[in-house]
Protein backbone atom coordinates (compact mmCIF):
# COMPACT_ATOMS: atom_id res chain seq x y z
CA UNK A 1 0.00 0.00 0.00
CA UNK A 2 2.77 2.43 0.88
CA UNK A 3 4.92 2.97 -2.21
CA UNK A 4 8.14 3.35 -0.32
CA UNK A 5 9.83 0.30 -1.75
CA UNK A 6 10.46 -1.35 -5.06
CA UNK A 7 10.75 -5.12 -5.38
CA UNK A 8 12.01 -6.90 -8.49
CA UNK A 9 12.94 -10.54 -9.16
CA UNK A 10 14.61 -12.49 -11.90
CA UNK A 11 15.49 -16.14 -12.56
CA UNK A 12 19.06 -16.74 -13.60
CA UNK A 13 20.37 -19.89 -15.21
CA UNK A 14 23.59 -19.94 -13.20
CA UNK A 15 24.57 -21.36 -9.79
CA UNK A 16 24.10 -19.22 -6.69
CA UNK A 17 27.85 -18.77 -6.10
CA UNK A 18 28.28 -17.40 -9.61
CA UNK A 19 25.36 -14.97 -9.15
CA UNK A 20 26.79 -13.92 -5.77
CA UNK A 21 30.07 -13.02 -7.49
CA UNK A 22 28.31 -10.98 -10.16
CA UNK A 23 26.21 -9.11 -7.59
CA UNK A 24 29.03 -8.33 -5.15
CA UNK A 25 32.37 -8.21 -6.96
CA UNK A 26 33.53 -4.79 -8.12
CA UNK A 27 34.64 -6.04 -11.55
CA UNK A 28 31.05 -7.12 -12.30
CA UNK A 29 29.22 -4.34 -10.46
CA UNK A 30 31.15 -1.89 -12.62
CA UNK A 31 29.35 -3.48 -15.59
CA UNK A 32 25.77 -3.94 -14.44
CA UNK A 33 25.48 -0.90 -12.20
CA UNK A 34 27.97 1.60 -13.54
CA UNK A 35 29.70 1.64 -16.88
CA UNK A 36 33.27 2.50 -15.88
CA UNK A 37 34.35 1.08 -12.53
CA UNK A 38 33.12 0.12 -9.10
CA UNK A 39 34.88 -0.21 -5.77
CA UNK A 40 33.42 -2.40 -3.06
CA UNK A 41 34.84 -3.25 0.33
CA UNK A 42 32.86 -6.42 0.92
CA UNK A 43 32.15 -6.07 4.65
CA UNK A 44 29.50 -4.21 6.66
CA UNK A 45 30.57 -0.57 6.83
CA UNK A 46 32.79 -0.97 3.76
CA UNK A 47 32.95 1.63 1.03
CA UNK A 48 30.78 1.29 -2.08
CA UNK A 49 31.37 3.50 -5.10
CA UNK A 50 30.33 3.13 -8.70
CA UNK A 51 31.17 5.34 -11.66
CA UNK A 52 29.40 6.22 -14.90
CA UNK A 53 31.30 7.91 -17.72
CA UNK A 54 28.56 10.48 -18.22
CA UNK A 55 26.94 10.89 -14.83
CA UNK A 56 29.78 10.68 -12.31
CA UNK A 57 30.24 8.60 -9.20
CA UNK A 58 27.71 7.22 -6.76
CA UNK A 59 28.84 6.89 -3.15
CA UNK A 60 27.52 4.39 -0.67
CA UNK A 61 28.26 2.01 2.15
CA UNK A 62 27.94 -1.77 2.41
CA UNK A 63 25.38 -2.77 5.05
CA UNK A 64 25.11 -6.55 4.93
CA UNK A 65 27.30 -9.36 3.60
CA UNK A 66 26.04 -12.94 4.06
CA UNK A 67 27.40 -15.05 1.20
CA UNK A 68 25.84 -16.38 -0.89
CA UNK A 69 22.37 -15.27 0.16
CA UNK A 70 22.21 -11.65 1.28
CA UNK A 71 23.97 -8.46 0.24
CA UNK A 72 22.84 -4.93 1.02
CA UNK A 73 24.19 -1.45 0.52
CA UNK A 74 23.00 2.08 1.00
CA UNK A 75 23.65 4.60 -1.78
CA UNK A 76 23.43 8.36 -1.91
CA UNK A 77 21.22 10.21 -4.34
CA UNK A 78 21.61 12.03 -6.56
CA UNK A 79 24.72 10.81 -8.36
CA UNK A 80 27.81 12.64 -7.09
CA UNK A 81 26.52 13.28 -3.57
CA UNK A 82 28.47 12.02 -0.56
CA UNK A 83 26.49 9.78 1.77
CA UNK A 84 24.82 11.77 4.55
CA UNK A 85 21.64 11.72 6.56
CA UNK A 86 18.54 11.99 4.41
CA UNK A 87 20.02 11.32 0.98
CA UNK A 88 20.25 7.56 0.65
CA UNK A 89 18.14 4.52 -0.15
CA UNK A 90 18.78 0.91 0.89
CA UNK A 91 19.31 -1.78 -1.73
CA UNK A 92 18.94 -5.40 -0.57
CA UNK A 93 19.74 -8.43 -2.70
CA UNK A 94 18.45 -11.87 -1.74
CA UNK A 95 19.67 -14.99 -3.55
CA UNK A 96 17.99 -18.41 -3.40
CA UNK A 97 18.73 -21.66 -5.25
CA UNK A 98 16.08 -22.52 -7.84
CA UNK A 99 16.65 -25.87 -9.50
CA UNK A 100 20.13 -25.64 -11.00
CA UNK A 101 19.78 -21.87 -11.20
CA UNK A 102 19.20 -18.94 -8.90
CA UNK A 103 16.28 -16.69 -7.99
CA UNK A 104 17.57 -13.15 -7.45
CA UNK A 105 15.42 -10.58 -5.67
CA UNK A 106 16.19 -6.90 -5.15
CA UNK A 107 14.37 -4.50 -2.85
CA UNK A 108 15.12 -0.79 -2.83
CA UNK A 109 13.52 1.15 0.03
CA UNK A 110 13.69 4.42 1.93
CA UNK A 111 12.39 6.84 -0.72
CA UNK A 112 10.29 8.65 1.83
CA UNK A 113 13.45 9.68 3.71
CA UNK A 114 15.02 11.29 0.66
CA UNK A 115 15.48 15.05 0.86
CA UNK A 116 15.33 15.48 -2.91
CA UNK A 117 13.75 18.49 -4.53
CA UNK A 118 11.44 17.89 -7.47
CA UNK A 119 14.13 19.28 -9.77
CA UNK A 120 16.77 16.93 -8.41
CA UNK A 121 14.35 14.07 -8.76
CA UNK A 122 13.53 14.96 -12.36
CA UNK A 123 17.21 15.33 -13.22
CA UNK A 124 17.99 12.04 -11.55
CA UNK A 125 15.22 10.19 -13.35
CA UNK A 126 16.22 11.67 -16.71
CA UNK A 127 19.87 10.72 -16.29
CA UNK A 128 19.00 7.18 -15.39
CA UNK A 129 16.53 6.71 -18.20
CA UNK A 130 19.40 7.48 -20.56
CA UNK A 131 21.62 5.04 -18.71
CA UNK A 132 18.91 2.43 -18.92
CA UNK A 133 18.57 2.89 -22.67
CA UNK A 134 22.29 2.26 -23.08
CA UNK A 135 22.00 -0.92 -21.06
CA UNK A 136 19.05 -2.07 -23.15
CA UNK A 137 20.92 -1.38 -26.36
CA UNK A 138 23.85 -3.34 -25.02
CA UNK A 139 21.57 -6.20 -24.04
CA UNK A 140 19.88 -6.19 -27.45
CA UNK A 141 23.28 -6.30 -29.13
CA UNK A 142 24.29 -9.26 -27.01
CA UNK A 143 21.09 -11.19 -27.70
CA UNK A 144 21.42 -10.65 -31.44
CA UNK A 145 25.06 -11.71 -31.27
CA UNK A 146 24.07 -14.96 -29.52
CA UNK A 147 21.40 -15.76 -32.10
CA UNK A 148 23.73 -15.24 -35.07
CA UNK B 1 20.32 20.74 4.39
CA UNK B 2 16.58 20.93 3.84
CA UNK B 3 15.89 23.59 1.24
CA UNK B 4 12.37 24.28 0.19
CA UNK B 5 10.68 23.39 3.46
CA UNK B 6 7.55 25.51 3.57
CA UNK B 7 7.70 26.42 -0.10
CA UNK B 8 4.17 25.32 -0.87
CA UNK B 9 4.67 25.56 -4.62
CA UNK B 10 7.30 22.81 -4.77
CA UNK B 11 6.80 20.00 -2.25
CA UNK B 12 9.66 17.57 -2.13
CA UNK B 13 9.63 13.90 -2.89
CA UNK B 14 10.18 12.95 0.73
CA UNK B 15 7.10 14.96 1.75
CA UNK B 16 5.02 13.05 -0.74
CA UNK B 17 6.28 9.69 0.53
CA UNK B 18 5.93 10.72 4.16
CA UNK B 19 2.37 11.86 3.47
CA UNK B 20 1.57 8.57 1.77
CA UNK B 21 3.25 6.45 4.44
CA UNK B 22 0.36 6.90 6.88
CA UNK B 23 -2.54 4.48 6.57
CA UNK B 24 -5.16 7.04 7.61
CA UNK B 25 -3.97 9.58 5.06
CA UNK B 26 -3.90 6.90 2.40
CA UNK B 27 -7.53 6.09 3.18
CA UNK B 28 -8.39 9.79 3.17
CA UNK B 29 -6.93 10.12 -0.31
CA UNK B 30 -8.81 7.04 -1.50
CA UNK B 31 -12.05 8.33 -0.04
CA UNK B 32 -11.57 11.76 -1.58
CA UNK B 33 -10.74 10.21 -4.95
CA UNK B 34 -13.83 8.00 -4.78
CA UNK B 35 -16.18 10.79 -3.68
CA UNK B 36 -14.75 13.47 -5.93
CA UNK B 37 -14.44 15.91 -3.05
CA UNK B 38 -15.07 16.19 0.69
CA UNK B 39 -14.87 18.37 3.77
CA UNK B 40 -13.39 17.49 7.16
CA UNK B 41 -16.94 16.87 8.37
CA UNK B 42 -18.02 14.56 5.54
CA UNK B 43 -14.68 12.71 5.65
CA UNK B 44 -14.78 12.24 9.44
CA UNK B 45 -18.23 10.71 9.01
CA UNK B 46 -16.80 7.81 6.99
CA UNK B 47 -13.39 7.53 8.69
CA UNK B 48 -12.59 5.94 12.06
CA UNK B 49 -10.92 9.16 13.27
CA UNK B 50 -12.13 12.50 14.63
CA UNK B 51 -12.80 15.61 12.56
CA UNK B 52 -9.81 17.29 14.24
CA UNK B 53 -7.57 14.40 13.19
CA UNK B 54 -8.94 14.57 9.63
CA UNK B 55 -8.09 18.29 9.51
CA UNK B 56 -4.51 17.57 10.59
CA UNK B 57 -4.09 14.81 8.02
CA UNK B 58 -5.58 16.99 5.27
CA UNK B 59 -3.03 19.69 6.16
CA UNK B 60 -0.17 17.19 5.69
CA UNK B 61 -1.61 16.06 2.35
CA UNK B 62 -2.05 19.70 1.32
CA UNK B 63 1.59 20.56 2.14
CA UNK B 64 2.73 17.57 0.08
CA UNK B 65 0.68 18.86 -2.85
CA UNK B 66 -1.58 15.81 -2.86
CA UNK B 67 -4.87 17.63 -2.18
CA UNK B 68 -6.18 21.14 -2.71
CA UNK B 69 -8.66 22.89 -0.45
CA UNK B 70 -11.17 25.59 -1.45
CA UNK B 71 -13.15 27.48 1.13
CA UNK B 72 -16.91 27.14 0.65
CA UNK B 73 -18.81 29.10 3.26
CA UNK B 74 -17.79 27.84 6.69
CA UNK B 75 -15.97 24.73 5.47
CA UNK B 76 -13.04 23.89 3.24
CA UNK B 77 -13.81 21.50 0.42
CA UNK B 78 -10.92 19.25 -0.63
CA UNK B 79 -10.15 17.53 -3.93
CA UNK B 80 -7.28 15.20 -4.89
CA UNK B 81 -4.48 16.67 -6.98
CA UNK B 82 -3.62 13.67 -9.17
CA UNK B 83 -0.62 15.24 -10.91
CA UNK B 84 1.72 14.87 -7.95
CA UNK B 85 0.62 11.30 -7.29
CA UNK B 86 1.16 10.52 -10.96
CA UNK B 87 4.58 12.19 -10.96
CA UNK B 88 5.59 10.16 -7.92
CA UNK B 89 4.26 6.95 -9.47
CA UNK B 90 6.14 7.72 -12.69
CA UNK B 91 9.34 8.30 -10.75
CA UNK B 92 8.95 4.99 -8.90
CA UNK B 93 8.23 3.26 -12.21
CA UNK B 94 11.46 4.71 -13.56
CA UNK B 95 13.41 3.42 -10.58
CA UNK B 96 11.74 0.00 -11.02
CA UNK B 97 12.67 -0.03 -14.73
CA UNK B 98 16.26 0.67 -13.83
CA UNK B 99 16.26 -2.36 -11.57
CA UNK B 100 14.73 -4.53 -14.30
CA UNK B 101 17.54 -3.42 -16.58
CA UNK B 102 20.21 -4.04 -13.94
CA UNK B 103 18.80 -7.49 -13.09
CA UNK B 104 18.82 -8.30 -16.81
CA UNK B 105 22.49 -7.25 -16.92
CA UNK B 106 23.31 -9.37 -13.86
CA UNK B 107 21.57 -12.31 -15.52
CA UNK B 108 23.48 -11.78 -18.75
CA UNK B 109 26.85 -11.53 -16.99
CA UNK B 110 26.17 -14.55 -14.74
CA UNK B 111 24.99 -16.70 -17.65
CA UNK B 112 27.73 -15.63 -20.04
CA UNK B 113 30.22 -17.00 -17.51
CA UNK B 114 28.47 -20.33 -17.91
CA UNK B 115 28.05 -20.15 -21.70
CA UNK B 116 31.63 -19.23 -22.43
CA UNK B 117 33.12 -21.27 -19.64
CA UNK B 118 35.00 -18.38 -18.11
CA UNK B 119 33.77 -17.96 -14.59
CA UNK B 120 35.46 -15.62 -12.13
CA UNK B 121 38.34 -16.89 -10.10
CA UNK B 122 39.55 -14.79 -7.22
Amino acid sequence: MVPDRIEREISIDAPIDRVWDVVTKAEHVGRWFGDVTAEIELRPGGRFTCTWAEHGTVHGVVERVEPPRAFAYRWARPVGAELEKGNSTLVEFTLAPEGSGTRLRVVESGFRDLDLTDEERAKYAEGNVQGWKQELDELAGYVVGQAA
Amino acid sequence: MMPGRGAATSPRADEVFAALADGTRWRLLETLAAQGDGTATTLAAVMPVSRVAVIKHLAVLDRAGLVRGRRRGREVRYVVRPERLEATARWLATVASEWDARLASIKRIAEEGRDEGRGTRD
